[in-house]
């Protein structure tokens, strides 16, 4: 009994020193408690590329935010971010959606890449009323489901295939040389398929013939198979959906095999929008290839925001590379809760949800991604997202739609030289 | 479809069929041997590619060249792995059980900790080789057949008689063969049946180490590429013939070439799924497998 007497005490004691000390520190301090946010990315997995760049993109604009005096609404909280991985899983991120809101109690959520993990994952925030800002997912039916909480910066799917084409027509007008075939090759998982589904809606209605309509899952070893099928139906242009790894494969094999398509690759982004991708892969593979993307990739060149060239410089000593269509969206994610807070003047889920209802974001570090501005339909979706589509010249990706943020400098190839041209 | 595209698509399956034959031997020969089904056998591919990529990158040498670091370095791997991991599993259980299950439960095991270490290292970035010579397609009566792919099957073809040449001279090779046919009757010959066991599974792995070289030139490299290869290599080694060399090849050659020729008339996607109804139509009327002995 000793014992446990000599034991219980200082227990006792530190006890209560503790929850006096907890005491103290609720009451005066609690206006600047940082506010937390989660952000559900695929770190590993098939898409852990472009979740990683997501990820330091996020956490750059919550370094930035902090830095300058935190939300100022809030008396000067911080921010806090809680990166959970959803291993590009649906399954997997429901989990952790829930995880996020009922333990890490998160006051909002951005998030999380692959269309086919958010669709399910929002529907658990939702059900929660945790609002939640949806970072790259591009299916429409997202922002189509009368839901009260979830917001899309992004483009939806259906604003991808409409600008691809729409930018096939303003080359057509500019050179009078328009594709008539189309062939489109995409993953066979949700993004790929609801981007195939509106290209061939879209293309039929504007007078484009699909000749070849291919589905490949994820993690292909080969693509000799799909590409002689492109061969035989010889199209004008070829439309490709697929994520880094099978895009940098088929994009090779494509050399290799040194198939033409006299209109080109349109790549909605996947593979072709990440860095890592332009690395593994020599300048012939991609020369004259459009990439439809999220992001304005010549927009450092053209901004004189410190914030977006510290962000730039950022990302730079942290990936090698500086920021891409992946982390510029996990960026503006963050500045458009930060926005939000301090117009709530709480982290109170409900009272934020209205906050973000009410965005209205005309300029700043929110709109680095190209967007023409951010404010959300009762569906939740910024009806101001645009992407950009950009041309592969000479060792650059240079924007050519929408035709008011081409450079002058920069005059399209179209259509573009065969193999043995090059 | 004309002739033209028929005969590209069937140049286009023997190419991939061999390398899958290829890839798959040395996981028959470990089943051959050890009766372990190496779950982590992507993996060791993985690994592999990722030693010829590192190879190039940090020290600029040549992949082909890498070879010469990439099988030894395998072998010694696969070597370790067996004697310092399987063998006890397989010492634990008694004489009386032939395949040894929880082996499989433990490579899987091994396959784990492989590719998210690799995560973990390597990071997620998908890289890939880029050699400074460019080497042309070869034009086969108008059909481009890609250098490195010929490479890879050919050398999948040579390594597969070199290895059946070998097991059927050597004396380590008879020793191997002898193990495999009855492993109690091997050790009271006189056979060291652990170590004939360990260098089994490092031959199995310096093969990969071979494969790994020659693929690192064409395949993009990721830490999840093993499992896309893992996957068909079981396919092709139980159409092949568990255990058999040259059913290892031949099995490669069948899924590639159906699946190169069924993509023309269906998607890609339905031609694999098709692939998997041949390999079971196969296995119903040669249950052993094309090569396989009942």
């Amino acid at each position: 009994m000793h014992r446990d007497r000599f034991y219980t005490k200082p227990g006792l004691w530190l006890a209560t020193a503790f929850s006096m000390l907890s005491l103290g520190l609720a009451a005066p301090a609690s206006a600047a408690d940082p506010v937390k946010i989660g952000c559900a990315l695929p770190l590993s997995g098939g898409s852990a590329t472009v979740g990683n760049q997501t990820r330091v993109g996020a956490q750059i604009a919550v370094n930035q935010v902090n830095a300058n005096g935190g939300i100022k609404a809030l008396g000067g909280a911080p921010l806090e971010i809680v990166f959970a991985d959803t291993q590009s899983k649906a399954d997997v991120g429901v989990t952790e959606t829930e995880r996020l809101i009922t333990r890490e109690n998160v006051a909002v959520i951005c998030g999380s890449f692959n269309s086919a993990v958010t669709f399910p994952a929002t529907e658990v925030a939702e059900r929660y009323k945790t609002p939640w800002i949806v970072v790259g997912a591009v299916k429409d039916e997202i922002t189509e489901r009368n839901f009260k909480y979830i917001f899309r910066i992004n483009n939806k799917a259906t604003f991808d295939a409409r600008e691809q084409i729409d930018a096939m027509d303003l080359l057509g007008q500019e050179s009078g040389k328009k594709p008539k075939t189309i062939a489109m090759l995409y993953e066979g998982s949700d993004w790929g398929r609801s981007h195939a589904g509106n290209v061939k809606k879209i293309a039929a209605e504007r007078g484009y013939d699909i000749v070849v309509d291919e589905a490949a899952p994820p993690n292909q070893v080969d693509f000799s198979n799909q590409l002689l099928k492109i061969r035989a139906a010889a199209p004008d242009a070829i439309i490709v959906a697929l994520y880094t790894p099978d895009h940098l494969l088929f994009t090779r094999q494509m050399m290799e095999q040194r198939l033409d398509a006299p209109f080109g690759i349109h790549s909605v982004g996947g593979g072709m929008e990440d860095p890592a991708f332009y690395k593994a892969l020599p300048q012939a593979a991609v020369d004259y290839a459009f990439v439809q993307e999220d992001w304005q990739i010549d927009k450092i060149k053209t901004t004189q925001d410190p914030l977006m060239l510290d962000a730039n410089k950022k990302m730079e000593e942290e990936l090698g590379y500086g920021l891409s269509a992946y982390g510029a969206q996990g960026y503006s994610s963050v500045y458009v809760i930060a926005d939000a807070l301090e117009r709530a003047g709480s982290a109170d889920r409900e009272k934020l949800r209205d906050a973000i209802a009410q965005t209205d974001i005309k300029d700043g570090p929110a709109l680095i991604t190209g967007y023409l501005g951010i404010k959300f339909d009762e569906q939740g979706q910024n009806t101001f997202a645009n992407g950009v589509i950009s041309q592969n010249l000479g060792g650059e990706r240079r924007t050519i739609w929408p035709a008011q943020s081409r450079s002058a400098d920069v005059k399209p190839v179209w259509p573009v030289p065969g193999w043995s041209e090059r | 479809m004309d002739f033209f595209i028929l005969s590209f698509a069937v140049t286009n399956g023997l190419l991939l069929g061999g390398i899958y034959g290829g890839v798959a031997l040395g996981l028959s020969l470990i089943f051959g041997v050890l009766r372990v089904v190496n779950f982590a056998h992507g993996s060791f591919l993985m690994l592999s590619l990722y030693i010829s990529f590192w190879l190039w990158s940090i020290f600029g040498l040549d992949p082909y060249l890498s070879a010469l670091i990439n099988i030894p370095a395998m072998f010694m791997l696969g070597f370790a792995v067996q004697a310092l991991i399987i063998s006890p599993l397989i010492k634990r259980e008694s004489a009386l059980v032939v395949e040894p299950l929880s082996a499989l439960l433990l490579t899987a095991g091994i396959f784990l900790v492989l590719d998210n270490a690799a995560l973990m290292a390597f990071g997620p970035d998908v890289r890939a080789v880029q050699t400074s010579y460019y080497m042309p397609s070869l034009m086969l009566g108008g059909i481009p057949v890609n250098s490195q792919r010929l490479i890879g099957a050919v050398a999948a073809v040579i390594v597969a008689a070199a290895l059946s040449w070998w097991l059927r001279t050597s004396h380590l090779g008879r020793s191997i063969r002898a193990t495999a046919q009855n492993r109690d009757a091997a050790a009271m010959s006189g056979i060291n049946v652990p170590f004939v066991y360990a260098v089994t599974f490092g031959i199995g792995c310096g093969i990969l180490g071979l494969f790994g070289a020659l693929m690192s030139t064409f395949i993009p490299i990721s830490p999840s590429i093993g499992l896309s290869f893992g996957i068909k290599s079981f396919i092709v080694v139980v159409l092949g013939g568990l255990g058999s060399i040259p059913g290892c090849i031949i099995g490669g050659i069948v899924i590639g070439v159906f699946e190169a020729v069924a993509s023309q008339f269906v998607t890609a996607t339905s031609a694999a799924i098709g692939s998997l109804a041949l390999f079971v139509l196969i296995l119903i009327f040669r249950p052993a497998g094309i090569m396989g002995r009942a």
